[in-house]
């Protein structure tokens, strides 16, 4: 009995200790794990979309939250001659094997797409996968807000040949970035003011 | 002083970890296709052997032998955790290379395998010495797979590169089998080493495994 006892209680303390261990460092480390993870993971898609800005658009980012929506969305800025000339920020759709991440990136003021770049995604290679890639990517520089959608369902967009599902979580994702930006582009072109 | 030099360094050569204990194979085969995977590989491991042996030997009176390997593995893990998050905080690139094998040091052999026969049985300074020792091994080696891999595969170590661009990649190196060919050689090559100097010595060559069965003691059921 002492010795179940005994067993019980150190078993116990030991991962109550890993536990609280790892919890603080946890606490201590987020912070500049969300940093690197936008460096890292982020600001590569950032660079897709834009190119030759002059800030850090992972410094400056900024949080928004679209009305009536319970998420928040970090929004990167890009300027040049210290105006604001775009924002990016990340959506996800449900694609083949899991959630496909799509940075999308609108020029401001004029309001339309600059870009898209994929962030994460775990397709299938070589099939899904191809969403990634420029045929399928381009095809959304300087497209208008409306029509984000499939051939298939009225809108404009190509899908990639033999990846329909892909495609479409990719292009619901865009579409789902236009409606937010829609709705909080006022508050954008407030956020970052010239300098 | 000399016991601990010695539980150092018998790490490096004479104990060396993948090699002479071929433990620990899982990481050894998958990571090194360059040489600064294997030595980020064997870094990550070296913090979390010395510091595992560290724990399990300060706490060996007071660890119950019923419970002892579920208490080893919650420290294990609970240093790999915090590897992993403290490499996602300042190595990031590393992490994203290295990706799903830095979690699975938890269940790298060597990491349980030094805790259960040798630091719940010596003093903190000794455990300590070893779990250095053994790490640094496991570093050396992984870079040296890592290198010779790189070498072949890419025609660069740690990213310089070697030949001209005349090069022609042995790409078949840095795919998985590969990796086992490349540790077979290693291998090989230690084995005929050793037997050459035990030649000079006029011992008689080892066949068989070549190092003592006494730090794993999986198959002590055999010899009774």
């Amino acid at each position: 009995m002492r010795e179940a006892a005994r067993m019980i209680i150190v078993l116990s303390l030991i991962a109550g200790l890993s536990g609280l261990t790892l919890a603080s460092l946890r606490q201590a480390t987020g912070p500049l794990i969300e940093e690197q993870v936008l460096t890292y993971v982020q600001g590569p898609s950032l660079g897709q979309i834009f190119a030759d800005t002059e800030n850090n658009a992972v410094r400056d980012r900024k949080t928004f939250r679209p009305p009536g929506a319970d998420r928040e969305l970090t929004v990167f800025p890009a300027r040049r001659q210290g105006r604001l000339v775009g924002v990016s920020f990340e959506t996800s759709a449900k694609g083949y094997g899991g959630e496909i991440g799509v940075m999308v990136g609108f020029t401001m003021p004029e309001g339309k797409l600059a870009g898209i770049a994929i962030t994460t995604m775990k397709e299938t290679p070589g099939v899904g996968s191809r969403v990634a890639k420029h045929g399928f990517t381009t095809q959304f520089r300087g497209h208008g807000l409306d029509n984000l959608d499939l051939r298939s369902k009225g809108g404009d967009i190509d899908a990639v040949s033999g990846a329909t599902i892909s495609s479409t979580a990719a292009t619901a994702a865009v579409k789902q970035a236009a409606q937010d930006f829609k709705a909080i582009r006022e508050e954008l072109a407030k956020a970052w003011p010239e300098s | 002083m000399g016991a601990t030099w010695k539980e150092l360094t018998k790490g490096l050569w004479r104990e060396i970890p993948p090699f002479r204990l071929v433990l620990g194979l899982c990481p050894t085969l998958a990571v090194t296709k360059t040489a600064d995977n294997g030595l980020g590989m064997g870094l990550a491991v070296i913090f979390v052997l010395t510091l595992s042996n560290l724990a399990v030997s300060a706490l060996r009176r007071l660890i119950p032998a019923k419970v002892r390997i579920a208490c080893f593995i919650v420290i294990a893990a609970t240093l790999v955790v915090g590897v992993e998050l403290l490499m996602q905080a300042f190595a990031y690139p590393l992490y994203q290379r290295l990706g799903i094998f830095v979690p699975l040091i938890v269940v790298n052999c060597i990491i349980l395998g030094r805790a259960e026969a040798f630091a719940s049985r010596n003093p903190v300074h000794l455990s300590v010495a070893d779990g250095l020792g053994m790490g640094l091994g496991f570093t050396l080696s992984l870079t040296l797979l890592g290198a010779l891999r790189e070498v072949l595969g890419y025609g660069t170590v740690f990213g310089l590169c070697l030949f001209g661009p005349g090069f022609k990649p042995f790409s078949f190196m840095i795919e998985a089998p590969g990796a086992f060919v490349c540790l077979g050689l290693v291998l090989a090559g230690m084995n005929a080493l050793t037997n050459w100097q035990r030649k000079r010595q006029g011992l008689a060559a080892v066949e068989g495994p070549g190092h003592d069965c006494k730090s794993c003691g999986l198959c002590a059921a055999d010899k009774k």
